[in-house]
């Protein structure tokens, strides 16, 4: 026992109650999680040695499968591929801006949706839903045809916007969820202080929100990092592709697959992911800790 | 300013909130929309603070009518129920907001006014800290700062006082009356507390269902309510009713109900064999010895209160409240007399509850 100081609490005697049963559902968790982290050590492992045999790896430890980061050149399979640095760039184009587009459209549509009564309002929240729930597979003929009518078709700008129409429907419907928190008095209070409904919009509201801003930004920016098939059917020429895209041909062109490089490539791909999720787990996680405290 | 509300309705969908509404406020009053819940007090407030756009009627403050024009454009600072301070500003920044917003100040003379205005209600000392990290009633100090920075002709208060705890209400009542003559500024607060209503504002004006019951300085509607509704919501404990049949006797008017007998000298007697509802307050029954005074009952229960007590008598089926001095001994049961203070009677008419004298 500590010697207490006078005037301060003792301490609380922790108990030692550990006992095996308290083990039972993280093993069993275990058991359910395990295929996933194999997944992810294999991938790992791929891309650091010659070969694979099921799951062993054979020869020894080699940064053979990475050299498409320093010479591409001598990579038989991305010989007739676009550079791997550009269709970076074009994946983190296409990724932000769709992140961008659909933070300013679904925060200006959700806080009309959050805060104004206007006919049809519920139909068209409805309806968002409706979208929301289509699988744009269905859509995909329509939207070609609609991109060449544009002149957009085989276009990056094009994708985006196909990209950010397809996401909206969530982003609308998180950013109306995250407007409705927000208490109506801090809006009248800002009206009365002076300020216009555009003003208090931006210097009142949207500080507010952030949290939820800060979450449909990255997932939207994740969502579109991962998207294969919009850019794959819509710019099929090439030069504008992004990184899926090129996974995709790495191992569904010839008959001979270069497992080494693709996970290579595949872990290449992921790591900015993993990056950012490193460093944004939090703010993500405090989500719903966020809102107005009185 | 002086404030007029002219025939002021507002309608939501089929519901009416306020019914023609007729207002005036004098140059630098401080008047109280008194009313329970639903009565349409904070309907009116936030129509004079342009939240709400009035169905009918008009809105002048001076000689402007103000009933179309933004909340900005109006010269208004208002204090909400829940304060609605901005948690991601500071609190000089909250204070500060409404001259960030208005006409451009520079920065010094933003800074001194933001410092002059936390210091009239002492919290210059908090100037750095959040919203989250103040108490309710520095919370409710820096809401009254921002509703003054812009020195504004109209002070509006949302029910100032009611998230506060007892003691703190007590407190910042006596302080929002202070500041607010010393300010000289036209107030309009809206409370459902009758007491803080009488205790704070120059005049009272009582609603309900939005319709206006009485307006008058609280010393009138305590002493002469207008209704039999101003007369049950003034005043804690509550006044009596009991109903009486009204009837001669020697040739002056009499009330009588079961157990009670009063004369009621200088009333003109409504019509024979009217009905009417008697109403008075517990300070104008004194207890007295058992056989005395003009009913006889039975102790109910005794409330010591401190400074007083409050006894329920029961005089056949029917309980008053009486308040009696703190030697007053009386146990559950015991046998009292009561006294009625004749010229403190109300009459009401029983169907329409108007005062009849």
């Amino acid at each position: 026992m500590a010697t207490t100081v006078r005037g301060a609490l003792p301490p609380v005697p922790r108990p030692i109650t550990f006992r095996w049963t308290s083990a039972i559902p993280y093993l069993v968790l275990l058991a359910f999680t395990l295929p996933i982290l194999v997944l992810y050590g294999w991938l790992l492992y791929g891309s650091f040695f010659p070969r694979m045999e099921g799951l062993k790896p054979i020869g020894a430890f080699t940064l053979e499968n990475w050299r498409f980061l320093w010479a591409p050149e001598t990579v038989d399979a991305l010989r007739f591929k676009p550079p791997i640095i550009p269709l970076t760039i074009n994946t983190l184009i296409f990724s932000l801006s769709t992140s961008l587009v659909v933070l300013l459209i679904s925060s200006m549509a959700g806080y009309a949706l959050s805060r104004i009564r206007f006919p049809g309002r519920r139909t068209f929240l409805a309806g968002v839903l409706l979208l929301h729930s289509f699988p744009s597979v269905t859509l995909l003929i329509a939207t070609f045809l609609v991109l060449r009518q544009l002149r957009l078709y085989d276009q990056l700008v094009g994708v985006i916007l196909v990209k950010t129409a397809f996401e909206l429907p969530f982003g609308i419907w998180i950013m109306k969820g995250f407007f409705d928190t927000v208490p109506w008095d801090l809006e009248m209070a800002a009206l009365v202080d002076g300020a216009g409904r555009l003003r208090t919009w931006w210097r009142v509201v949207m500080p507010l929100v952030k949290p939820g801003l800060l979450a449909l930004g990255l997932l939207s920016f994740v969502s579109g990092w991962n998207e294969f098939l919009l850019p794959f059917v819509f710019m099929p020429s090439g030069t504008q592709q992004t990184l899926s895209v090129l996974i995709r041909g790495l191992i569904g062109e010839g008959r001979f697959v270069d497992y080494g490089l693709v996970t290579a490539v595949g872990l290449y791909y992921v790591a900015p992911i993993l990056i950012l999720f490193f460093f944004a787990q939090d703010r993500l996680m405090k989500i719903y800790a966020g809102g107005v405290k009185g | 300013m002086r404030v007029r509300l002219e025939k002021l309705t507002k309608r939501f969908g089929t519901v009416v909130a306020v019914t023609a509404l007729d207002l005036e406020i004098a140059s630098g009053e401080f008047v109280a929309l008194l009313g329970p819940s639903g009565c349409g007090k904070t309907t009116t407030l936030l129509m004079v603070a342009g939240i709400y756009r009035p169905s009918e009627g008009a809105i002048v403050f001076g000689d402007r009518r103000v009933e179309h024009l933004m909340p900005k454009d109006r010269g208004i600072g208002m204090v909400f129920q829940s304060y609605a301070l901005y948690p991601h500003m500071t609190v000089a920044e909250n204070i500060g907001f409404p001259l960030d917003v208005g006409r451009s100040t520079s920065k010094e003379e933003k800074s001194r006014r933001v410092r002059e205005a936390a210091a009239l209600v002492r919290v210059d000392q908090l100037l750095d800290r959040r919203p989250a990290q103040l108490s309710g009633g520095q919370q409710q100090r820096v809401a009254l700062a921002r509703a003054l920075v812009k020195r504004p002709d109209i002070l509006l208060l949302d029910e100032p006082l009611s998230n506060l705890d007892a003691r703190l209400r007590h407190e910042m009542r006596g302080e929002i009356k202070r500041l607010q003559k010393e300010v000289g500024i036209t107030s309009i607060f809206v409370t459902h507390d009758q007491l803080e209503a009488l205790t704070m504002a120059d005049r009272v004006a009582l609603m309900r269902d939005g319709v206006l019951q009485a307006y008058a300085a609280p010393g009138e509607l305590y002493a002469r309510p207008g209704n039999q509704f101003v007369a049950e919501f003034i005043g804690t404990p509550p006044m009596n009713f009991f109903a009486a049949d009204i009837g001669a006797r020697n040739g002056s008017v009499v009330a009588r109900t079961e157990g009670i007998e009063l004369e009621l000298a200088g009333f003109r007697p409504p019509a024979a064999g009217a009905q009417a509802t008697i109403g008075i307050r517990p300070e104008h029954l004194a207890l007295v010895s058992p056989g005395e005074g003009d009913a006889s009952g039975e102790v109910y229960v005794v409330e010591p209160m401190g400074r007083e007590q409050i006894v329920e008598v029961r005089i056949g089926e029917r309980r008053l409240r009486a308040i009696a001095p703190p030697g007053f001994a009386g146990r559950i049961g015991d046998n009292v007399g009561v006294r009625f203070t004749r010229e403190r009677l109300h009459l009401f008419d029983p169907a329409s509850g108007a005062r009849l004298a």
